[in-house]
């Protein structure tokens, strides 16, 4: 009788890695703010998984803030103890349009990354794979216009079996391009979009003021879309949220409870 | 005498039209092709070859063998030719063209003079002028030079007679320049018969690099460079390239590194040696090996093969970083450098290091002097329409890349002149940028500059350096 009482925990334990397969197999990137954390499955971002980030309107073509979110990203996982290898970053891209005080002030060391320039998207999604089979690599970062969904697959079994991060930054060449494959469904866990926001005025100074934006996760694996506001991260790579107007979240659905019979 | 003439002699004359350019690429490929004797060769004139084969002669059995290997592959590839070896090169070159007697023509060595004597004086590489400037007062064979005062000669018909007669024997050293860069290190492999399976150039490859390594490693060195040939039955030699970003000699990584492009060589009508040379071969200290003789995966070496890999497929030049550099002007604070440059010490120059701060944005205070970057720098910076009032205030209005901005809120202006003190900055009014940070109604934001002042020569002109985020 008490023999399957003793099985009871792992029995548990292996159904909720069914329920929720990459949430914590290589552990969890907290943001550091208790409103995004608590709506991510984990309690953050997940690691050894394939993450989609894309911007909105014009900056679909240029990237700038997909980039500035994964920076702060990035430079919270290379200087955490527990991140692999020696902190290198390898980011592939096809125009060579970043700038490293930029990267710097959001909290991202230049020095870590290795830049890969190809100039077309398999090339492109290649080098990422290579990056994600070496051990010494922290996170990978692609920026990719079109992806096939087989290949987003590719990564994220990759990605699943070394336990480094990679993220997809989506650029297109036009609004049209953009339009057409930015719906298209493909193998990553988590789907960003950022938007800008008008910058809340500095207390009795003109000009502008400090950076807003939006971040709306579009996608989830074992979680929900929510969409918050946030002020723009500091150079320490955390985002603080909007305090005069922090959007309410919807309330997260519960999680179903095994009750125990018998 | 004209074609038409000769035509008119004898009606079936064969002929063909003149290439220059054909024959002298032809003449090119020849000495790549006798590469297969000494990496130095070059071409000569317009219908020789010359090759140094001081140290290769005995890896086929002296000279008389390399000679009669020669002419023997040339037979068959239907060229008819001279073959001679000397001491020099004034020598070589004097007996293939003029000296009489069956071809290969081999002089003993140390003693040029004697076989030299009897040839005539247009064997010392003089132009027609002189050598009948020579003829005319009786000097006829180079014998009869050697046996002149040397000055008397030098002031009759210049540097150039004794010089050349120097050469010839030896006294002036004239060395070779090859075709290519010389190797620093060469491992061959022939075959009796021409191979043209893959297979078979898979297992010629692993050997060569088989044999490479132990050598390398003997010395403590790496390879940077290497270069495969394949010389073809016909003539052609097909080469990969491999260059490595920190010096190997791996031999797992090296041999993966050529399989992947081994499918790039034509392999023709078949490949009958393969060479591997290398070309740059840097110091390189023992690597600790680990058990079962596989190197151990640290981190270091497999970030340096994974360069390697992504390298030989894009390009070296493709593997970059992001340096520092002490400059105010944006686009030269921060380059982009080939991966495989030394980084700089550490401490000589920093990015902007990312400095904590408080996350209260009102706690924050703006003390910070220079204004924060943006994350995407555009080079060259894209020109933009702009509608500013004068003489410096920020735009309002602006076209980009045919959308329309209207501007809510900027900063600036922020100047940046040109670095007047290096050798390329100029002191222009037209180099002085006014740098702007715009917000437009959407909320994106830019950085704009105004390059040039109202006022002078030319009405400014505006671009978009950057988008923060």
């Amino acid at each position: 009788m008490t023999d399957w009482r003793a099985r009871l925990p792992e029995l548990r334990e292996r159904i909720r890695r069914i329920e929720r397969p990459t949430a914590a197999v290589h552990g969890v990137l907290p943001f550091g703010i208790a409103a995004i954390d608590q709506l991510l499955p984990g309690g953050g971002l997940a690691r050894g998984a394939l993450h989609e980030i894309y911007g909105v309107g014009g900056d679909e073509e240029d990237g700038a803030l997909a980039a500035a979110f994964v920076a702060g990203i990035l430079g919270r996982l290379t200087t955490q103890k527990s991140s692999a290898g020696d902190g290198t970053v390898l980011w592939c891209l096809s125009r060579p349009d970043l700038y490293g005080p930029g990267l710097a002030a959001h909290g991202l060391d230049p020095a870590r990354l290795v830049l890969v320039r190809a100039p077309r998207d398999t090339e492109i999604l290649w080098a990422l794979e290579e990056g994600l089979r070496a051990p010494g690599i922290a996170a990978v970062v692609g920026e990719v216009g079109t992806l096939a969904a087989v290949a987003s697959r590719r990564l994220q079994l990759a990605a699943e079996r070394s336990g480094i991060t990679a993220f997809l930054l989506r650029r297109w060449r036009d609004g049209g391009q953009a339009a057409r494959e930015r719906n298209l469904p493909n193998a990553a866990v988590t789907r960003w979009r950022i938007a800008e926001l008008p910058s809340l005025p500095t207390l009795g100074e003109p000009g502008v003021g400090h950076p807003r934006w939006r971040i709306e996760l579009l996608r989830c694996r074992g979680g929900e879309p929510v969409c918050w506001e946030v002020e723009e991260a500091d150079a320490t790579g955390h985002v603080s949220l909007a305090s005069a107007l922090a959007d309410r979240p919807a309330p997260p659905v519960p999680v179903q409870q095994f009750r125990l019979v018998g | 005498m004209p074609l038409a003439d000769a035509l008119s002699f004898f009606p079936g004359l064969a002929t063909a039209a003149a290439e220059p350019a054909e024959d002298i690429a032809a003449l090119r490929r020849l000495a790549e092709w006798c590469g297969r004797y000494s990496p130095w060769t070059a071409p000569d004139g317009a219908d020789g070859v010359r090759v140094e084969i001081t140290g290769s002669a005995h890896l086929w059995g002296g000279e008389p063998a390399l000679a009669a290997d020669l002419m023997a592959r040339l037979d068959r590839r239907h060229l008819a030719g001279r073959i001679a070896i000397a001491d020099t090169l004034g020598a070589a070159w004097a007996t293939a063209r003029f000296a009489e007697g069956k071809s290969p023509v081999i002089l003993p060595p140390g003693d040029c003079g004697a076989a030299l004597a009897p040839l005539p004086v247009e064997a010392l590489r003089l132009d027609l002028v002189t050598a009948q400037g020579l003829r005319r007062v009786g000097l006829k064979r180079v014998g009869d030079l050697s046996a002149m005062p040397r000055d008397a000669l030098a002031r009759r018909f210049g540097q150039i007679v004794t010089q050349r007669l120097d050469q010839a024997q030896g006294d002036l050293p004239e060395p070779l320049s090859p075709l290519g860069e010389a190797p620093t290190r060469r491992v061959r492999l022939s075959f009796a018969e021409p191979v043209a399976d893959p297979a078979d150039l898979l297992l010629a490859t692993e050997r060569l690099v088989e044999d490479l390594i132990p050598r390398l490693a003997q010395e403590g060195a790496g390879a940077r460079r290497l270069d495969l040939g394949f010389h073809r039955v016909d003539g052609r030699v097909e080469r990969i390239r491999l260059g490595t970003a920190r010096p190997s000699r791996d031999q797992r990584h090296l041999t993966a590194l050529f399989k992947e492009r081994l499918d790039t060589i034509d392999p023709g009508l078949g490949i009958e040696d393969v060479i591997l040379a290398a070309f740059m071969v840097e110091p390189l200290p023992p690597e600790q090996i680990g058990l079962a003789g596989h190197a151990p995966t640290n981190e270091t070496n497999s970030i340096a093969l994974l360069l390697d890999r992504l390298g030989n497929r894009l390009g070296l030049a493709a593997l970059s970083r992001l340096d520092p550099r002490a400059s105010h002007i944006p686009e030269r604070a921060s380059v982009y450098v080939p991966i495989s440059v030394a980084p700089a010490k550490t401490g000589a120059q920093r990015h902007p290091a990312p400095v904590p701060g408080s996350l209260d944005p009102r706690l924050r205070g703006d003390d910070e002097i220079r204004p924060p970057w943006p994350i995407r720098l555009f080079d060259p910076p894209e020109p933009v329409e702009a509608f500013w009032l004068l003489p410096d205030d920020p735009p309002f209005r602006f076209a980009w890349r045919r959308r329309r901005h209207r501007v809510t809120r900027a900063d600036g202006p922020e100047r940046i002149a040109d670095e007047w003190w290096r050798p390329e900055g100029s002191s222009a009014v037209d180099a002085i940028r006014d740098y702007y940070r715009v917000e437009d109604e959407e909320g994106r934001r830019f950085w704009l500059f105004r390059m040039g002042l109202h006022g002078h020569d030319h009405p400014p002109r505006w671009f978009v350096h950057g988008v923060f985020s």
